[in-house]
């Protein structure tokens, strides 16, 4: 009876993930732009770099998107990380990849997050 | 037949995953062409990292010390796949009477060897050995890098196993629910082993947290059946808060079974804020951690405490880089079975070697 459940428990959360990652998937598809810089913070940072008009509806450049990502990667990194350990010093983006990879299974971070830390911490 | 049936609805459920194929960097399907041109700067190398350290303590009174190495290998395949293993040397010498110096053997320890496969950006499958996933402390503070104070807490041995470890196969992943809140879980199945270094026992559990990135506080809980011997249950909870306008960390666990209950409370904090002597202060770190152990109606394994124990602890440690770590620690223990005193002092190091081109920065 209990392995029962267990198993049960176990196919339950496979295919709620799985269908929940298929909603996902279909509600990003038409935002992602949109979504993956926080606008506000990109308009901002275009401006203190002084390479784009301040005006809040101006459209995202590749670099106000970067600077933006790079704020909000730093962000991340420090709610996700910070939560059990120090700073590590940045290293080199092929050897962050993989120590992403690996917090991302150990920690759980999220997918977005694993992006947007591996983009702070190999720039 | 039952076991037949079980393995073919897994694989089943596998194969229904790997049909949700997102690549891992998915927001690169709308990245400008510069990020393209990055992904093969950003392909994962395999890596070997680890710490090493030494420590002295005097439990009670008497001297020990103890050299520790522990190497964690991870080597990447392709987009999904991730093979890791970590092993750990270490030893606790002591003076044994009628003879000079220090004496002790040296224990090896698998800690994991797991594969993990990213089914997609919510699930990722693991098997193999892996930490046993209760609480924080195990999976997350365990290593010597990372803790703050250098003792275990008294609780850790209760429902992980030996050495900590499971065997067997475990899902787990994240998802944000909304901006505010993100789900983490973890679901698992070991089995029993008593193959020397790879034992374990027969159990099946699961885990999930609630993070809020706003507030910075995580709160999850634990559950987990034994399937063998008092067929027992296990319930934990657990926290992290991190205050967001300072730079302190508090970690706390509660566990019950039926083999031992108990909980710990550990805040942590890193003296920035101080207005002197500012490079030393942000590097200096104190810390305390509250216990307690209550035995259960059954017996514990041989790491626990055999009565009711209490132990305060209070540390002090100072980074001199982010890698290279000095620590000190005084804690003050009470059971029945005599009060005692226990000083720690050690330098941990951590270090990382890329096994192949580490791309350019």
């Amino acid at each position: 009876m209990n392995s029962r459940l267990i198993l049960a428990t176990l196919c339950a959360l496979c295919f709620g993930s799985c269908f929940f990652a298929a909603a996902q998937e279909r509600k990003q598809e038409p935002k992602v732009v949109a979504s993956s810089p926080n606008q506000e913070t990109a308009a901002e940072a275009a401006d203190s770099d002084g390479s784009a008009p301040a005006a809040a509806n101006a459209k995202p450049t590749p670099r106000s998107i970067e600077a933006a990502e790079r704020v909000e990667g730093e962000k991340r990194f420090r709610a996700n990380c910070s939560r059990c350990h120090q700073s590590p010093h940045k290293y080199p983006p092929r050897v962050m990849a993989t120590a992403i990879r690996h917090m991302r299974v150990r920690a759980m971070i999220t997918d977005e997050d694993m992006r947007l830390i591996l983009r702070y911490m190999s720039q | 037949m039952l076991r037949k049936l079980k393995f073919a609805i897994l694989l089943a459920a596998i194969l229904a995953l790997s049909q949700f194929r997102q690549p891992i960097h998915a927001q690169s399907q709308a990245t400008a062409p510069q990020e393209l041109e990055q992904s093969d700067n950003e392909k994962p190398v395999p890596i070997f990292t680890g710490a090493a350290g030494f420590l002295t303590t005097f439990d009670g009174g008497d001297p020990h010390l103890g050299p520790i190495f522990t190497g964690v290998i991870l080597i990447p395949l392709g987009d999904r796949w991730l093979i890791e293993s970590r092993g750990t040397f270490e030893s606790d010498m002591v003076q044994l009477p009628g003879r000079s110096g220090f004496h002790g053997e040296v224990e090896k320890e698998l800690e994991y060897a797991q594969v993990d496969f990213i089914a997609n950006p919510y699930l990722t499958i693991t098997a193999g050995r892996f930490l046993t996933p209760i609480g924080i402390y195990n999976e997350r503070l365990y290593p010597v890098w990372i803790r703050d104070l250098p003792s275990d807490p008294l609780i850790l041995p209760i429902g992980v196993g030996p050495s900590n470890a499971s065997t067997g196969a475990m899902l787990r992943g994240g998802f944000n629910v909304t901006p505010d809140v993100s789900i983490n879980y973890t679901a698992y199945f070991s089995e029993f082993s008593n193959f020397e270094p790879l034992t374990s026992e027969r159990t099946a559990g699961v885990r999930a947290g609630l993070f809020f990135p706003k507030a910075r506080l995580e709160i999850g809980g634990s559950f987990q059946h034994l399937l063998q011997d008092e067929r027992s249950n296990l319930f934990g909870t657990h926290a992290i808060w991190q205050p967001p306008s300072l730079p302190l960390d508090i970690r706390a666990e509660v566990v019950h079974s039926r083999r031992g209950s108990g909980y710990w409370i550990e805040p942590a904090y890193r003296l920035s804020q101080l207005p002197f002597l500012r490079d030393e202060m942000r590097r200096t770190q104190l810390v305390a951690r509250l216990q307690q152990f209550f035995t259960g109606d059954l017996p514990g394994s041989d790491d626990l405490p055999p009565v009711n124990t209490q132990q305060f602890e209070f540390g002090v440690n100072y980074y001199f880089t982010d890698g290279l770590r000095a620590t000190s620690s005084y804690g003050r223990q009470f059971s029945s079975e005599g009060n005692k005193n226990v000083w720690t002092f050690g330098v941990t190091y951590r270090f990382l070697v890329p096994l192949g081109p580490s791309g350019n920065q």
